[in-house]
């Protein structure tokens, strides 16, 4: 892997959820600590989430949902990376995500789930440790 | 009693004060100096106000009696609740089940028909408050079940209102004794809050209730959805523009009516600082107050039926006391001296709840501890002339729905608060405190200066588009969060107190079946199977005749589009079909580039 590229994160808000505090302080905090991080804003589709994961060439993406849709917007994200030949992406997601779906997120393939109280530190380095694997 | 003159008396004040200062010089150094010293610290931890800190405090000008302009020291001398707190105890009364002709517990799920049997459920458990009705994304954001931006949406966060005929479907759980002029309604809904305000009216002109005995709360507060919550379909302009139309009807029509519920909570819980909360809130009242006066009512015929949701919240109870003061106070200025009003009543910050924690406070590690900080809350709102709600229940953060335990102990933390401590016996018991008074100042006057900022810069509205205001609360967010992972702020549980040694506390919950999620599962299909049947059964030439009268109108910005979304109601259009003809019109926000 080329050590000189930075990492390039997406961080995506799907669905119709308005809250971006979450995605917001995570994009800037993931550029303070090194990464190249693109936020896509409010209201994306599994479709331009996936577009612009491709083309931004990103290592990694990140999905903030609250609005409790996680399981079916994580899986349409997931379907349209596989579609768009993008499997090799390693998905994140956080936000309001209840103990018991964590489990169904990692067999649709989510490398991490974040909740409440992590610090943008442990995700880099879930991220570094990520991205060094593949 | 010795009477002094005028000079007699402003020399003793200023001996006074040289007394003071002197006595003050000398606790620095012989008291303060020295124990700092002792402590190597590089000064003190603590702080002391004298009555230095207010040397020219004038008690009717800034404070008042309660009832009293400017407010500072509350909205009147007690509420309802507190005029029968005795007799509620012995009678066991609940409050949160909507008595008294409230409304209900915020809720709402699945299709309109899984609601309104959700609410017939509540009101066979005696809880019999109107509808405080949540609606899911997809209504909130103008689109229906069937559109592509619904999928996995429907029914999740709120009801599914896609046309007037679900609406109504909710309203056959309020009849008879509860039909619509006896018993309130709240809408938390914003940015197609014209729509559901025209449903509301025409569902009394079918049930033949004048328009004038409906009340109730549409939140209605789009500015704020641009800076925090996220549900806004046009830009800030065209929006302000169905907010006239809406303040302009309910004020000629709905006279009972709630006009807006504003207020900074949402953007604190965004991450703002509490100036950023107090000054946003009061440029975006003025622009509503604008929006009124500038469509040729008087002051004083709306501004009374302007309330407030919340503000944000901390756990620095001081400063949330303060900040309810300084708003008060603020906002009566502002309504007053700017908006010319003479109404007392158009001056009141009208909000259910005051100080609080805020949810944001609360931590998913050792829940339990989210009642400790609830109490904290509590005892802040019972000192700046609210109830004192211990808000929220522990397991806020869990998840959607609850527990019947961290309700209990939400209800007799109240109790406890109300009628063993008896904080709530005294107003604005920190009146003339020498800290209070000047920390009340000191927050006015921060929120003043940033309120001049934005109005500077052209008001809320211009500050939200051109990103100002977005760009301000995403910075303060962050700062946030770099001070808690810094250490620099602690949250007990989270960053500090976490090691081996620390207990789990936890309490069995049970979480009551209020949502049935069999029934979440099928509500996108069921609801999209009957948006498809009554589209099939409306008159069509109806629908399209009423669009288009709403489009045409919607082109001239002099027209109140009211009577033609009432007509489209009735018609049975869609609230996307509505919301897409306005779309033609006014275009779709673009969020800031921040």
């Amino acid at each position: 892997m080329d050590k000189e590229r930075k990492i390039r994160v997406l961080v995506a808000k799907p669905g119709l959820d308005g809250h971006e505090r979450g995605a917001r302080v995570v994009a800037y905090g993931l550029r303070d600590a090194g990464f190249e991080v693109v936020y896509t804003g409010l209201r994306q589709t599994p479709d331009q989430i996936a577009n612009a994961a491709v083309q931004e060439d990103v290592d990694v993406v990140g999905l903030s949902i609250l609005s409790g849709a996680h399981l079916s917007l994580t899986q349409k994200v997931m379907d349209r990376l596989g579609q768009a030949g993008a499997e090799d992406i390693i998905v994140l997601v956080g936000g309001i995500i209840p103990e018991e779906d964590i489990p169904e997120l990692k067999k649709l393939g989510v490398a991490a789930v974040f909740t409440a109280g992590i610090t943008i530190a442990e995700i880099a380095e879930v991220i570094q440790s990520k991205v060094t694997e593949t | 009693m010795k009477t002094s003159n005028k000079e007699e008396r402003m020399k003793d004040d200023k001996e006074t004060v040289e007394k003071i200062e002197k006595a003050e010089k000398e606790w620095q150094e012989k008291v303060l100096a020295p124990r700092v010293k002792r402590f190597n610290l590089p000064e003190s931890p603590t702080r002391f106000y004298s009555p230095l800190a207010v040397k020219h405090h004038d008690f009717l000008e800034k404070v008042n009696y309660p009832g009293r302009y400017p407010y500072t020291a509350g909205n009147n001398p007690f509420d309802f609740w507190r005029a029968y707190a005795h007799d509620a105890a012995k009678s066991g009364y609940r409050p949160d089940w909507g008595g008294a002709g409230g409304v209900g517990k915020y809720g709402g799920f699945g299709t309109a028909e899984d609601y309104r049997d959700y609410l017939f459920r509540m009101q066979s458990m005696g809880r019999k408050g109107g509808p405080n009705m949540a609606f899911d994304l997809v209504t909130q954001c103008g689109y229906d079940s069937d559109s592509p931006q619904a999928e996995g949406e429907v029914g999740r966060v709120g009801v599914a209102i896609d046309s007037f005929r679900d609406f109504q479907v909710i309203y056959e759980a309020y009849t008879g004794e509860l039909d619509i002029d006896k018993v309130p309604s709240n809408f938390t809904i914003n940015a197609p809050a014209a729509i559901i305000i025209a449903m509301y009216a025409m569902l009394a002109e079918k049930r033949g209730i004048p328009l004038e005995k409906l009340r109730g709360t549409p939140q209605n507060d789009i500015l704020k959805e641009f800076v925090a919550r996220g549900t806004y379909i046009y830009p800030p302009g065209p929006s302000m523009r169905l907010f006239r139309d809406s303040c302009v009807f309910c004020t000629e029509h709905l006279p009972k009516l709630n006009i807006t519920s504003m207020g900074g909570y949402h953007i604190r819980e965004a991450g703002a600082s509490r100036t950023q909360d107090l000054a946003f809130s009061m440029a975006i009242a003025a622009a509503y107050l604008q929006a009124g006066l500038d469509a040729g009512l008087n002051i004083d015929t709306f501004a009374p039926m302007f309330t407030f949701n919340a503000f944000g919240g901390s756990m620095e109870i001081y400063h949330e006391i303060a900040f309810q003061r300084a708003a008060r106070r603020m906002y009566a200025r502002m309504v007053k001296e700017r908006f010319g009003a003479k109404n007392p009543r158009s001056m009141l910050i009208r909000q259910p709840i005051t100080a609080h924690i805020g949810c944001s406070s609360t931590t998913l590690q050792r829940p339990l501890n989210n009642l400790t900080r609830a109490v904290v809350g509590g005892l802040a709102a019972g000192m700046s002339g609210a109830i004192p709600g211990a808000f929220p229940p522990f397991d806020e953060p869990l998840g959607l729905g609850h527990s019947l335990e961290a309700v209990q102990l939400q209800l007799d933390a109240s109790r406890i608060m109300i009628y063993e401590a008896r904080v709530a016996d005294v107003n604005d018991p920190w009146a003339g405190s020498y800290f209070m008074e000047s920390l009340t100042d000191e927050t006015e006057a921060a929120a003043q200066e940033e309120l001049e900022r934005i109005e500077k810069r052209g008001g809320a509205i211009a500050a939200i588009e051109n990103g100002y205001m977005q760009r301000a609360v995403a910075k303060s967010a962050y700062e946030k969060q770099q001070r808690i992972e810094n250490r620099e702020d602690f949250v007990v549980g989270v960053n500090v107190f976490t090691g081996e040694d620390e207990i789990e506390v936890n309490v069995n919950r049970v979480v009551e079946a209020t949502y049935d999620p069999a029934l979440m599962k099928t509500a996108e299909e069921r609801q999209k199977a009957k948006l498809d049947r009554m589209k099939r059964e409306r008159d069509s030439r109806a629908v399209s005749a009423a669009l288009a009268a709403l489009g045409e109108h919607a082109r001239d910005e002099s027209v109140n589009l009211m009577p033609d979304i009432c007509e489209c109601v009735k018609a049975e259009a869609t609230l996307q079909e509505m919301c897409d003809v306005l779309r033609d019109v006014f275009g779709e926000a673009e969020p800031a580039i921040i």
